[in-house]
């Protein structure tokens, strides 16, 4: 008996010991042109977690709901602590502003209200080198602290100018780089507030649209006014999220299924110019006759080389795609077990990792490229630098990984097609199923064969034309013949 | 062998004048059973050899799931099927046309379709994107061609108007849709019948 308890009690050592393998082979899936779900490799994999130990013994974490991550620097917001923590690029703790304090250190009064400045419920946070942002979503303000000393420098009401019936209820912010604040306002149907630098109401940036659906319209054409009336009305969407890249693009995204796009990327108009060239135009998980539920975006994190990742609350996953809309990658999962999520809210890059948040977690997590994520991500940099060749090597070294990798085919068969290498090309296109691009290769790839076979199909045209004009002689001739009967 | 290739040239007119072509064919036998059925499973064949030989970029079956035989049945099918519905509801309906007529307008009609199917598959691989669109325009001629033919085919077998034949064509579809509907039925509860027999053996070999 004791030598089984012994031997149960070494065995227990060496599972906790191994409770936490480093370098997971996760399996992953990717969407090839056909729709399947084919087996993909892993390309991140958890790698540390920002919980209670990261944590001073008096503040704990209760539920993340924006993550930013700036000059090495993480902001977390945790709604339920009514906190901002920030951490240093090593997830070391480095301050937690609950009660907002002067650079004195006294605590803030508020002008409007007399009381102190204490954050209540606050939704998201954005930081420049000089700022952080916090939409206090509970007090209906804006909060400016300085980057560095985390001390009180502005806050922002609502503008006296703004127009439309939406309430003031910030909850997620970005800002670009002139310092214009675009401000996802809690069920607003209007669209992103734009506020000007000082704090003005500027507009209503970027307007989302609902899906038609030809049912509801029917009803409505046979509806009298009355009944129309009565009927519940189709609001705009409300967007969920928004980011800014360093191109002064605004990125969005929606919860709402019934929206008509779910994810934006936005010019200075406020016009949605996301490039769609994947096989698919649906972002996120396709929906079919086996998988009903559409992905529900909670929040995008956008990189430096046009990489985004979007990450759905619906399954808990992650997905990655590039400039042109190539999804890249997939990962991440709901669940009760280390690395996955039960609400994921909120996901930033930190350089290539990725940190997302979960509202019902006390823990953050962080997911580093494995070796296959680090190829695709390195290829996607040069790409975007221009270094197509560069690009296509590394897609090779991708391929030899995993062989099911569509988009590589595609990058490695572009860069063959600028280098004029048209018949190679067509085979790496039609690898990698892309009937485009295939098709630019073969318009070269016939030019070619068109001009050095050109002596056939100059003999061919002339004796159509001889065969013509001999047709016409005889004809002619034979008419004459007629008439001269 | 000579009837036969007079047979041959013969389609060359029914399809240039269908009206005049199909009336010969119904009440002056000049239709050939044989040639309409070979046309049939001509075309059945082609659906094989387009869902194989289209060239890439206009070819989007999955042809790694490609199934030459599941292929060429769902190609040839409908047409007998159509045939059976047709020449059922038209026989109560006082149609005039046989099942065999009804064969040979659909086998004939199909000959346009059929060369200009080849067309369209042997260009499909030297075409670029933006030629796409004038191939889809010509084998869109080549279904509306099968289509009119089939239309006045059966005007004139069945000694139909042109609105009494748009009735019967739906009435057909309806036909059509009972048919599958009750021949899935049958083989659902066939299944069933077989299993209950086997189930049946089995447990008494076991008790015995």
């Amino acid at each position: 008996m004791k030598k089984i308890i012994a031997l149960l009690a070494i065995m227990l050592l060496f599972a906790s010991s191994a409770a936490y393998a480093e370098h997971t082979n996760d399996a992953s899936y990717i969407y090839d042109f056909w729709g399947n779900a084919n087996n993909s490799m892993g390309a991140f994999e958890l790698s540390s977690v920002i919980d209670n130990t990261n944590m001073p013994e008096d503040i704990s974490i209760k539920g993340i709901n924006d993550i930013y991550v700036h000059n090495g620097r993480i902001s977390l917001i945790d709604t339920a602590q009514n906190r901002l923590n920030v951490f240093t690029e090593t997830y070391e703790f480095v301050t937690s502003v609950k009660i907002v304090r002067e650079p004195s250190g006294k605590i803030v009064v508020s002008e409007d209200t007399g009381k102190q400045m204490i954050l209540n419920g606050p939704e998201g946070v954005y930081a420049t080198d000089e700022y952080i942002y916090i939409a206090d979503t509970g007090n209906e303000r804006i909060i400016i602290l300085d980057a560095n000393t985390f001390a009180y420098v502005r806050e922002i009401t609502r503008p006296e100018n703004m127009v439309g019936v939406t309430l003031f209820k910030p909850s997620k912010i970005a800002v670009d780089e002139s310092g214009r604040m675009f401000v996802v306002v809690k069920n607003s149907t209007e669209g992103i507030v734009e506020l000007n630098e000082d704090g003005s109401f500027s507009c209503y940036f970027g307007v989302n649209s609902p899906k038609v659906n030809i049912i509801d319209y029917l009803w409505k054409s046979m509806a009298s006014a009355e009944q129309r009336a009565k009927m519940s009305k189709v609001y705009a969407p409300a967007f969920s999220n928004v980011q800014t890249d360093n191109e002064g693009f605004v990125y969005a995204v929606t919860l709402d299924t019934a929206s008509e796009n779910m994810v934006f990327r936005m010019n200075s108009k406020g016009e949605n110019v996301i490039r769609l060239f994947g096989y698919s135009e649906q972002l996120g998980d396709l929906v079919t006759p086996t998988n009903t539920e559409q992905s529900r975006f909670a929040d995008i994190a956008v990189s430096d080389y046009g990489v985004y990742a979007l990450l759905d609350t619906a399954k808990g996953r992650v997905f990655i795609y590039n400039f042109d809309g190539n999804l890249l990658s997939i990962f991440g999962g709901s669940g009760d077990i280390k690395g996955t999520f039960k609400e994921p809210t909120s996901i930033a890059w930190q350089g290539d990792s990725l940190i997302v948040g979960d509202a019902r977690l006390s823990s953050a997590y962080v997911f580093t490229p494995t070796d296959f994520g680090k190829l695709i991500l390195e290829a996607e940099k040069r790409y975007n630098a221009g270094d197509f060749e560069a690009a296509a090597q590394l897609q090779l070294e991708v391929i030899d990984m995993n062989a099911n990798y569509d988009h590589a085919y595609v990058s490695i068969g572009k860069n063959l097609l600028m280098e004029d290498e048209y018949e190679e090309a067509m085979v790496y296109f039609s690898l990698g199923n892309d009937k485009t691009y295939y098709s630019k290769a073969y318009a070269g790839y016939r030019n070619i064969q068109i001009q050095r076979n050109f002596i056939w199909f100059a003999i061919v045209f002339l004796l159509f034309v001889v065969w013509i004009l001999r047709g016409e002689y005889q004809y002619n001739k034979r008419q004459r013949q007629l008439e001269e009967l | 062998m000579k009837k036969i290739a007079a047979d041959l040239g013969y389609i060359r007119h029914v399809i240039f004048h269908p009206f005049d072509g199909f009336y010969e064919v119904r009440f002056r036998n000049k239709g050939n059973v044989g040639i309409a059925l070979l046309m049939i499973l001509i075309s059945g064949l082609l659906s094989v050899l387009s869902a194989q030989y289209t060239g890439f970029i206009m070819n989007s079956n999955a042809r790694y799931e490609f199934n030459s035989l599941t292929t060429f049945i769902f190609g040839v099918f409908p047409f007998f099927l159509f045939a059976v519905s047709n020449w059922s509801m038209t026989a109560i309906f006082d149609g005039s046309g046989k099942f065999s007529d009804i064969i040979t307008v659909l086998g004939y009609s199909l000959f346009p379709k059929i060369i200009i199917d080849i067309l369209v598959l042997i260009l499909s691989n030297v075409v670029i994107e933006s030629e796409v669109s004038i191939l889809s325009s010509v084998s869109a001629i080549g279904t509306l061609w099968f289509a009119f033919l089939v239309f006045s085919g059966l005007c004139v077998i069945h000694e139909y108007g042109a609105g009494r034949n748009i009735i019967m064509l739906l009435a057909t579809l309806v036909a059509a849709i009972v048919i599958v509907f009750l021949s899935v039925l049958y083989i659902s509860l066939v299944e069933k019948l077989i299993g209950f027999v086997v189930e049946f053996a089995s447990e008494f070999v076991k008790r015995w």
